[in-house]
Order: C-alpha cells, then structure tokens, then sequence
C-alpha cells in the first residue's frame, strides 16, 4: 500500500484538529466583516437628527433651508447670544449665522457638542442653491420653474455596450469585471502564498527536529514531500470552504439583526460596484430601446460567466499552489534558518507579487501587460484571474492553463532532486548554486 | 549466513570520497559494530542501508539479493540526530511512524502498547515530546525503532543521553533482541560498550575498511603477550631471559609485575616459575582494549598517508 496517504492524512489532522486552525479559520472572516461592516454601522447610527436655528441677518433664507431626516432648520427670533445661550442648554445642536447685506453667502457655525462632520458641507450645498435661485431670479430675472425645464431636458446618459461578432450588442460589465477580478487576483495570491509558505515552514522544521531522516527511512523523499503539501492543499481547501459558509451565515446574521442598516448599505454597495446597469436603463431606456434588444441585454448583465471563474478561481487556486508549493519544500529543505530560506525564497516569490502589484495598478485589463503575465506559469494564477471577467479567447487561456501544467511537473521534478539531497544537509549556507549541484547529481 | 554484504561500494559526494571500494560482510544474528573517527564514511553506509541514499556504484546484498524497496519495512533506524514532532500526541506519533513502516493501526497500537508497558511509561501515552525530558525522548524514539520487528537494526549512537542506568536497560534490550534473531548495527564511539556486546566489528577511516572480523579474533591479533601477576611479597632473584620485566609496582603489601614473554613461550612457565618463588594472588594476561586498538589503528593510518 501506498504511504502517502498516512503522509496526507496526518498532515492535515495536525493542522485542523489544532485550536488555533477553528480559531483562526472562524475568526478571521469574522474580522474581516467586522471591518468592513463596523465602521459603515457606526457612522450610520451615529448619525442622529440635527437642530439648526438659524440666525439671518441677510432675511433671504427664511424657510428656504430644507429639512431632511438629518437635518431640521428652526427659525426662532432673539439675537445672537440668546441663540448661543440656547444652543449650550440643549435647545438646538447648531446655531448658524449668516452674515447680512452683499456678504449673505457668509456666516458661522456654533456649536457646543461637536455635530457630525457631513453637517458643514450639508448646509454649504443647501445655501449654494438657494443663493443661486436668488440670483436666477432677483438678478437675471428668469422663472425658475423654466430653468428646472430646461435643466431637465438637457440631461445626458450614456449605456456601455459591447458589441459580438454577431453584432449582438450586451450591456458591459466593465466595473464588476474589474472588481471580481481584483477580488480573485488578490484571493489566489493570498492563499498560494499564505499555504506554500506553510509548506516551507513545515519542511524546515522537519529538517530541524531531524524527524525528516526518521521518515525518508521509510518513505521516498518525493512521496513525504507530495504528502505534505497535498495535505495542506486540503487544509487550504477546508478553511476557505468553512469561511465561505461562515462569511455567508454571518451576513445573514447582520441582515436579521438590523434588516434596516442592512438593506440599505447593500443598495450603496451594489451601487458602487455595478454603478447599476438597471438603474442606467430606467434613465435612458429610449437609446436602448432604439437598439430593439431591452430583454437581451438585461439577460446579458445576469449572464456574467459566474461558473468560468469558480472553476478557473479553483484551477488557479490549485496549480498555482502545487507549482509554489514545490518549489518552497524545495527552498525549506535545503535551509536550517529562517533568513537563509527568506534569501531563496525572494527570487521565487517576486513573480507572483509582480502580478499581484500589476493587478492592482492597471485599469486596462486587456492590455499586452496583463496578457503576457496571465500565460507566463509564474504570474498567470493571478494576472488570469485579473483578466478572466472581462473575457478571455479560448486558446489563451489553454496555453496558459497547460503551461501552468507543465511547470508545475517541473518544479516537483526539480524540488524533489534538491529534496533529497537537501534535507539530509545540516550547517552549510544554501545557495542557488548549490540547489543546481544537487539537481545534476543523480 | 550473511545478512548483508556489502560489495565494493563507492559513493561520492561533491567534494569529497565518502566509501571507496567498500566490501564488508554482516553475519545474521550478530551485533555488528561500526566504528571508525568522524568522517570516516558510517553515516553514509547507514544511509545506504536505509536506502535513504544510493551507492556510485557497487551492490549491497540484503538477505542473499539487491537491496530493495519492500526491504525498508524490515529495517530500523535509529538515527544519532534524535527527532521526533514536537506537538505531536506521543501515541500518535509512534503509530504513525510504525505504519509507515508497513504496520496496521491495530498491530501497531498493540505492540505500542505492549512496549509503553514494558518500560513502565503508560502514563506517557497521551503527552507531547515537549513534555519529556531528553533521556524520555531517547526511550520513545528507541521503541519508534523496534515496534515494526526488523530483521536489521541500525542503532547510530544509541547510549548518548542515557543515564547509566537507562543505558543498561538499552544494552540489555539490544542483547535481547539479538536473542531473538534480529541482527544489530551498532554504530558507536562509546569503546566500552562495543566490547560489552559487539560479536563482530569493522572499523573504516576515510572511507576505507581496516580492519574487520571476529572481536576476540581481532582482540587476539592484537595480544601484547603481556601478563599481569600480583603475588604475596617482592622477589630478589634474577628473572629468565625470556621475561621481559616493563613494570613493577606495590600495592599495600602485594607486588604487581608486569612482563613480556616471546610470543613463543607458553604462558604456563611464568606461572610455573612465580609459583616456585612466592604465592600467586592475581594472574591475567593484558589483552589491548577496543580503545587502544581504535586509537593505534586509526594512528598508524593516518600516520602512512602522510
């Protein structure tokens, strides 16, 4: 029988049945959310209800200010210092004066407890419009209710559409693209480098301790070496599939416990990352229209080719992780330090934070760039991903998947040479040299 | 019968010849010391043995064939760097190791259990190694390399850390386990215990075997003809001219001489003689310890080569 899957095995019980693997793997999409969620839930609630009197020695805002469901604009009679003096007993959160005479887009804020930060710029805006109402009408003497026509009518929108082969024209999804790309370059990066990492660790320690020799005595170097990292791999696999159930259980714990908060931050946040392509439509569903194709291309926004990425997010995930993986056990097992291993393991790592740094810099995802690096096997984990969304030929991403393939053998042809010989070496500094002279041997 | 035979190995490493033509011979059912300085090329014929490396070139035969890889599940190891995880269940670690070496999970619980309880552990069963003290250490990673039964122990420094009273279990173990069929690699720089139960020996340096056989045989070639008789007062009379007198030292109120014969005298005149003159309190012959050999061996060679 074949020892690799005692390797396996035990290499992923050490690690899960560990405390610090629940604690961690639980924890930390529980940090992660809070993060997020935290300081959004924090602002909204502490965003209470102002009072503003409001002290006009110019007299063209009386009742002009709007209220709104955080601000609410009083005008009560009594100079300046009585305001003040109501302000500090609790009356009113704001007095704002507003200077007289030609200087009526001038004035002061008082306060006696400090109001939220939006509030200055709130009520500059709402002074902006009613100053330049004033002056439409006192200066110019144009009726404002035919100003608010024509604004309305000179209003511009413009749809984004991609156009097939076919001449099939589908709504982009260029914003998303970019997002779900960013998200899934940034995910393999973390976890190939987060587990390879742990697999270099790990064989160095083996080294270490010694207990390496004890178990190459029963087994084939490469045979514990694919253990490990194979047991890893599913350590990798289990936390990221216990933090996908636990990100969603927690956002549908945040959306029972304040469904309010809730439905409201995920509104803004589809708004922001879809700049939302239904509400595009509703404002200009004449040019679509035109195009005779409404129902088509709302299917193509619902048509994003969700199942392409989870398939190639898990491929990349993979390949990416066995290639690196490799490659590290190799590094962990020719090092007995720490900074020995960091030295060797620079030249290696680089790539991958090349594509990571490329992923996040550059906003044109089909450029020449990102396209080398998405079928060169050192970055392609990452920089495919990045491209993936926003669509990529068949034979590319072929090359670059087979590619992929190939260097992963590759490496574990070379990791498992210098593994051998590697492992066995105590108290000599390890150099890229070196690595090569253990390879050609035998 | 021969377990192992060695037949002219060469392994070398990238800057220098660590075996160069070795052939030896381990007699089945023996306590086969290994000895030799540091550098001398053990390791790596215990590496080989374990087939953790492989020769240049040359064959090892391993119960009358080429060694093989079915043959690591016969073969125990016990390596002088001890290693074991750290933050592993102590009982878990050994199981796992056994069945790595080929053992199922119930066997190897059983005999696991069988040993903690032999040597009076069982409350050790579910520590960590971070929990024990060294000589604790020692005794876990003694039973990591028995619990699979081989046929061929390789033992490398098996006395270092022991107390002297754990170190005479271990002895005793290891004679116990020759009894019962295994053979035993011993490879040590502790001379004393390699004359306390080594039946045969090689000694290498640099690579190179020489000197290799029985350790009686090999004690015998290296017999000085000197004899040590302490006898009841001091004598004033002339010795034969076959006696060669080095020493002559008091000890309370005895006398102890220390003479050469010509390896042709039979030792029975001395004996006739002393008895003639005095009463006879002591009498042995000075056999050279492993130590001197060791160290006279090893000197000369090296002495040659320069």
């Amino acid at each position: 029988m074949s020892k690799v899957p005692l390797i396996i095995a035990r290499e992923y019980l050490a690690r899960t049945k560990k405390k610090s693997f629940i604690i961690t793997t639980i924890l930390m999409p529980i940090l992660m959310a809070l993060l997020v969620i935290l300081p959004v839930y924090i602002s909204y609630k502490s965003e209470r209800e102002v009072t503003i009197f409001v002290y006009d020695e110019s007299d063209s805002y009386l009742n002009k200010f709007q209220n709104t469901d955080k601000m609410k604009f009083v005008y009560p009679s009594g100079d300046l210092a009585l305001l003040q003096k109501q302000c500090i007993d609790g009356q009113c959160d704001v007095v704002l004066q507003i200077l007289g005479g030609s200087q009526s887009n001038l004035g002061n804020l008082y306060f006696y407890h400090e109001p939220p930060i939006s509030l200055q710029g709130n009520i500059e805006e709402q002074m902006d419009h009613i100053i330049f109402d004033k002056t439409l009408i006192d200066t110019f003497h144009i009726d404002l209710r035919k100003y608010n026509t024509i604004k309305q009518h000179s209003k511009s929108s413009l749809v984004s559409l991609q156009i097939d082969e076919n001449g099939k024209a589908e709504l982009s999804t260029m914003q998303l693209n970019r997002v779900v790309g960013i998200i899934c370059g940034f995910l393999i990066y973390f976890f190939v480098y987060l587990y390879a990492n742990q697999v270099l660790q790990s064989t160095m320690e083996e080294k270490t301790n010694r207990i390496a020799e004890i178990i190459i005595s029963s087994v084939k170097p490469i045979q514990f070496m694919m253990g490990k990292i194979i047991g890893i791999a599913l350590v990798g696999i289990t936390q990221f599939l216990i933090q996908i159930v636990a990100v969603v259980l927690i956002l549908f714990a945040v959306q029972m416990v304040t469904p309010a908060f809730f439905s409201e931050n995920t509104l803004s946040q589809s708004e922001l990352i879809a700049t939302s392509p239904e509400m595009a439509l509703a404002d200009s569903g004449d040019a679509i229209f035109q195009n005779g194709d409404l129902m088509n291309s709302i299917s193509a926004y619902y048509s994003f080719p969700f199942s392409t990425i989870i398939i190639c997010f898990f491929f990349y995930f993979l390949f990416g992780y066995l290639m690196y993986a490799a490659l590290f056990a190799g590094v962990g097992s020719a090092t007995d330090t720490e900074t020995d291993s960091q030295q060797l393991i620079l030249p290696i790592s680089i790539p991958l934070l090349l594509s990571l740094i490329v992923v996040l810099s550059t906003t044109n995802m089909q450029s020449e760039w990102v396209r080398w690096l998405s079928i060169i096997p050192f970055t392609s984990p990452v920089a495919m991903m990045f491209r993936l969304p926003s669509g990529v030929p068949v034979w590319e991403l072929t090359v670059s998947m087979v590619l992929l393939l190939v260097f992963w053998i590759l490496s574990l042809w070379f990791s498992a040479k210098v593994y051998r010989t590697g492992i066995l070496m105590y108290g000599k500094k390890t150099t890229w040299k070196e690595l090569w002279k253990w390879f050609k041997t035998n | 019968m021969n377990i192992v035979e060695v037949q002219h190995v060469t392994k070398n490493f990238s800057n220098h010849i660590a075996l160069k033509d070795l052939s030896l011979t381990i007699p089945r059912g023996s306590i086969f010391g290994l000895l030799g300085p540091n550098g001398a090329g053990k390791t790596t014929l215990i590496r080989m043995l374990n087939q953790i490396t492989v020769p240049d070139s040359g064959v090892i035969l391993y119960q009358g064939r080429p060694l093989q890889r079915e043959d690591i599940e016969t073969v125990g190891y016990l390596p002088e760097e001890r290693g074991l995880y750290k933050k592993m269940k102590i009982s878990d670690q050994v199981i796992y190791l056994a069945r790595l070496k080929g053992l199922p999970m119930d066997v190897a619980t059983k005999r696991l259990q069988f040993w903690f309880k032999k040597f009076g552990i069982e409350s050790w069963w579910n520590r960590k190694v971070t929990d024990l003290s060294k000589g604790m250490q020692q005794k876990i990673q003694f039973i990591v390399t028995i619990v699979h039964q081989p046929n061929l122990l390789i033992f490398d420094e098996p006395f270092s850390g022991f107390d002297p009273i754990n170190a005479e279990l271990l002895k005793n173990e290891i004679i116990e386990l020759r009894n019962n069929g295994a053979t035993i690699v011993l490879s040590t720089h502790n001379m004393n215990s390699v004359e306390e139960i080594c039946d045969q020996i090689v000694l290498l340096n640099n690579g190179e075997k020489v000197l290799e056989g029985n350790l009686n045989e090999i004690k015998k070639q290296f017999r000085t003809h000197c004899y040590e008789i302490k006898v009841a007062n001091a004598l004033d009379v002339p010795f034969p001219d076959t006696f060669h007198v080095l020493s002559q030292y008091s000890e309370n109120q005895d006398v102890i001489y220390k003479i050469k014969m010509d390896p042709s005298e039979n030792p029975n005149q001395l004996l006739a003689w002393f008895v003639s003159k005095t009463s006879i309190i002591d009498y042995h012959e000075v056999i050279p310890s492993m130590n001197d050999i060791f160290i006279e061996t090893i000197t000369a060679q090296n002495v040659n080569r320069k």
